[in-house]
C-alpha cells in the first residue's frame, strides 16, 4: 500500500455565534478556560478519510454542503472543533480566489510570497519564475497590483504557482470554473499530467466531467456530513440523481387514484417485486412487467417508459404502439410484459414507468414508476448509447 | 531554516509596504522621529526651559534622544503588531501558515527601522560634540535585547486577544501615551517628588530609559537591580504572549 497523505478521523468543525461583541468576549473567556462551546453550528462533521499517494478525489456536494471546509481543515487554514487531520508531505491548495493574494502588490510580488510560504528559497524561486510566468500566460499584467486583474488571471496565477510547486498532494477549490476554456484545457492537462507522475489530487468541483476526467473517486459531502465515498462514477451518479429527485418531488403533484377504471396493481422489474430502485449493469437485460385490474373488464392499452431521475423523457412506448395485446388473465385481471435486451441507457439514475390507458387509448388513468440505476463506466454524453462507428479515412475498418 | 526564510520575508514584505507610494522611502523612518523631537525639543527646551538635572548634565536633546528612540520603537511595535492578525484576515482564511510570523514581521520591523535611525541620530549627535560614548553603543544594543522580548511578548498577547475584542486597539493607543508618560523619557528621576519617585520602577520601561542614558551619555548609575528584573519580565511576558497566542491560535479563523 502506498504511503497516506491524509488521515482525517472523525473530523469535524463547529463555528461559534459571533454576531454581537458580548459573544466574542464570552468566546474568549470559553477559549481560555478551555471549555467547549455548546451552541456552535457543526459545518462539517465526523468526517472519517484516508488519502494515499496516488490517489485523485472528486468532494461533491450542493452549495453549503461542507466541501472547502473541509478542504480548509485538510490544508491546517482551520483547525478541527473535534478529531483529528494528519498531513505528510507538502501540500498545495487553491483554495478560493486569489488564495492569499495582496491585493496591493503585484503578481511578481505575490508569486514571491506565495513561494516564500511554500517554503522556497529566493534562488529556487528565480530559476522558476519564468516557468511560472509562462504557465499564467497574462502578459504584462505580472507587473500590475493584483487588484487590476480579472478573477480569471488570479486563478492563472494561482493555478501557474501551484503548477510549478508540483506538491505530493494538490488541492483545489472550484477553481476550474473560473478560468477560460483554454486555461481549463492547460490545467486539466497539466492535473493529468501531474496525476500520471504519481501526484494526489482534491478537487472540489460543481462539473461532474471535470470529477469523472480527473478523479477516480469521489466524496459526496451533504449537509457536512459524508453522504457517500467510493467510485466517482457510481458516487456523481447518485449525487446527480439526488439532485434531479430533489428538483422533481418539488414540482410532482400525488396522482388522483380514487375508483379508477383501469389499475395497475403491480410492477416488477428484472424479477424485484416491491418499489426499490433495481440496479442493472450497463448494457444489460431490463424486463418490466405488470398486472393491471380492469373495473369492467375492458382491455386496456399498457404502456411503458423510462425517464432520467429529473423526468426527461428517455424512451416510450405502448402495446397499442406495436400493436400487441395485454394477455387475460381472468375477467378483471390483465399481465403485459416488456423486455429491453442489452440496454443502451448510459450508466446513471432513471425511472421506469408504466401508465394505462383506456381501450381508446384516449384517456391516461393510473402510473406507477420505479427508480432504477444503471451501473457502469462510461465517459460518453447524454442518456442512451447510439449505434454507431467511425469511419477511417479509407472506409474499410469501421466497426 | 524554513520559517526563517519566511519571517525575513514577512519582515522585507513589511518594511516595503510601511514606505510604498511615499516619495521619500526609507527617508520617512529618519525624518518622522526628526521631526518628532524636533518639536519635542522645541516645547520643552524653548517654551519649558527643562533643564537636565544634576551638575555636568548633558544637554536636553542627546537626555531626550536617547529614550525616546527606543521609546519610539518599543510602541510602533505593539500599536502596530497589535491589528497584525485582523488586518492579515485575508491571509489566514485562506494560507496554512505559522502565524505568529505575522506579529513578528511589524514587531521587529518597527525595532529594525528606529534601531538604525537610533544609531544614525547616535552618530550625528557625537559628530556634533554632545557627548555620546559611541564606544558603549554596542552595550546598548544588548539592552534591545530583552526589550524586544518584552514588546514581542505583548504584541503576541494583543494581536491575539484584538481579534476577539476589536475595541483594543483604541485603548492601546491611550495606554501607550500613559505609559510614555509614566516613564522617565522627559524628564529625570529627580525631576519627581520623592514619594512619586518609587512608582517609575513599576513601569517596566523605566529601566531601558535609565540604562540608555547611563552608557550612552554615562548619566546616572546603572540601575543594576532593575537588569534582572527586566530579563525576568520580558521572559515573563513573552512566555504569556506565547502561550495564550498558541491557545486562540486555532480560533482565530473562527472570529476574524
Amino acid at each position: 500500500m502506498s504511503q497516506v497523505l491524509v488521515k482525517a478521523a472523525g473530523v469535524g468543525k463547529a463555528y461559534p455565534k459571533a454576531y454581537l461583541s458580548g459573544d466574542r468576549l464570552r468566546a474568549l473567556a470559553r477559549l481560555l478556560v478551555g471549555r467547549r462551546d455548546a451552541d456552535a453550528q457543526y459545518v462539517v462533521k465526523d468526517i472519517d478519510l484516508c488519502v494515499r499517494r496516488g490517489e485523485s478525489i472528486a468532494v461533491i456536494g450542493q452549495n453549503g454542503a461542507g466541501k472547502s471546509t473541509l478542504l480548509k481543515l485538510i490544508t491546517g487554514v482551520l483547525t478541527p472543533t473535534s478529531g483529528q487531520v494528519e498531513v505528510s508531505g507538502s501540500v498545495g491548495a487553491l483554495l478560493e480566489l486569489g488564495a492569499g493574494f495582496h491585493p496591493e502588490y503585484s503578481g511578481r510580488d505575490n508569486v514571491e510570497m506565495a513561494a516564500a510560504l511554500h517554503g522556497l528559497s529566493h534562488d529556487e524561486l528565480a530559476a522558476r519564475m519564468q516557468q511560472i510566468i509562462e504557465f499564467a500566460d497574462i502578459g504584462a499584467y505580472i507587473d500590475e497590483p493584483v487588484k487590476h486583474y480579472s478573477s480569471g488571471m488570479v486563478v492563472r496565477l494561482g493555478f501557474a504557482i501551484i503548477a510549478s510547486l508540483k506538491p505530493d498532494l494538490l488541492i483545489t477549490d472550484e477553481v476550474l470554473a473560473v478560468g477560460d476554456e483554454s486555461f481549463q484545457k492547460k490545467c486539466i492537462r497539466w492535473m493529468e499530467e501531474y496525476l500520471k507522475e504519481g501526484g494526489t489530487l482534491l478537487l472540489v468541483t460543481h462539473s461532474m466531467y471535470h470529477a469523472q476526467k480527473l478523479c477516480r473517486h469521489a466524496l459526496w459531502l451533504d449537509h457536512g456530513a459524508l453522504m457517500q465515498f467510493g467510485d466517482v462514477f457510481e458516487v456523481s451518479q447518485a449525487y446527480l440523481a439526488w439532485h434531479e429527485r430533489k428538483q422533481a418531488a418539488s414540482e410532482q403533484r400525488a396522482p388522483d387514484r380514487s375508483g379508477i377504471e383501469f389499475e395497475i396493481t403491480d410492477l416488477v422489474v428484472n424479477d424485484c417485486p416491491g418499489n426499490q430502485a433495481v440496479v442493472i449493469d450497463f448494457g444489460g437485460k431490463l424486463v418490466m412487467s405488470s398486472r393491471i385490474r380492469s373495473r369492467e373488464g375492458r382491455l386496456p392499452i399498457a404502456m411503458f417508459g423510462i425517464v432520467r431521475a429529473d423526468g426527461t423523457p428517455v424512451y416510450g412506448v405502448s402495446t397499442e404502439m406495436d400493436e400487441v395485446g395485454v394477455q387475460r388473465l381472468s375477467d378483471h385481471d390483465f399481465r403485459v410484459e416488456i423486455e429491453f435486451a442489452g440496454l443502451s441507457l448510459l450508466p446513471g439514475s432513471y425511472q421506469v414507468r408504466i401508465h394505462t390507458m383506456d381501450t381508446e387509448g384516449l384517456r391516461l388513468f393510473d402510473t406507477l414508476e420505479r427508480g432504477l440505476t444503471v451501473r457502469g463506466e462510461s465517459r460518453e454524453f447524454g442518456l442512451v448509447r447510439l449505434p454507431h462507428r467511425w469511419n477511417q479515412s479509407s472506409g474499410d475498418h469501421g466497426g | 531554516m524554513n520559517k526563517l526564510a519566511l519571517a525575513t520575508h514577512f519582515i522585507r514584505r513589511e518594511l516595503k509596504e510601511r514606505y510604498r507610494g511615499s516619495f521619500t522611502g526609507f527617508g520617512w523612518a529618519l525624518l518622522q522621529p526628526l521631526l518628532q523631537l524636533a518639536i519635542y525639543a522645541f516645547v520643552f527646551v524653548q517654551i519649558f526651559k527643562a533643564r537636565v538635572p544634576g551638575a555636568g548634565a548633558p544637554g536636553y536633546v542627546p537626555f531626550l534622544v536617547v529614550a525616546m528612540w527606543p521609546w519610539i520603537a518599543f510602541s510602533e511595535a505593539i500599536f502596530r503588531s497589535t491589528t497584525a492578525i485582523q488586518d492579515n484576515a485575508a491571509l489566514i482564511g485562506k494560507v496554512a501558515l505559522p502565524r505568529a510570523l505575522l506579529v513578528l514581521a511589524p514587531c521587529a520591523a518597527s525595532f529594525f527601522l528606529h534601531g538604525v535611525g537610533f544609531l544614525a541620530i547616535l552618530t550625528v549627535l557625537s559628530i556634533s560634540g554632545h557627548g555620546i560614548e559611541m564606544i558603549k553603543v554596542p552595550l546598548a544594543l544588548l539592552l534591545y535585547v530583552p526589550m524586544f522580548a518584552y514588546a514581542f511578548g505583548i504584541c503576541l498577547t494583543l494581536a491575539a486577544l484584538q481579534v476577539f475584542v476589536r475595541d483594543l486597539v483604541q485603548i492601546i493607543g491611550q495606554l501607550l501615551t500613559l505609559m510614555m508618560f509614566a516613564a522617565p523619557i522627559f524628564y529625570d528621576r529627580t525631576n519627581l517628588p520623592e514619594r512619586f519617585q518609587v512608582l517609575l520602577d513599576l513601569n517596566p520601561f523605566t529601566f531601558y530609559v535609565e540604562g540608555m542614558r547611563n552608557l550612552l551619555l554615562g548619566y546616572g548609575e546603572f540601575p543594576w537591580h532593575g537588569l534582572l528584573i527586566a530579563i525576568l519580565v520580558a521572559g515573563l511576558t513573552l512566555a504569556f504572549g506565547l502561550w495564550l497566542f498558541r491557545r486562540l491560535d486555532p480560533h482565530f479563523e473562527d472570529f476574524l
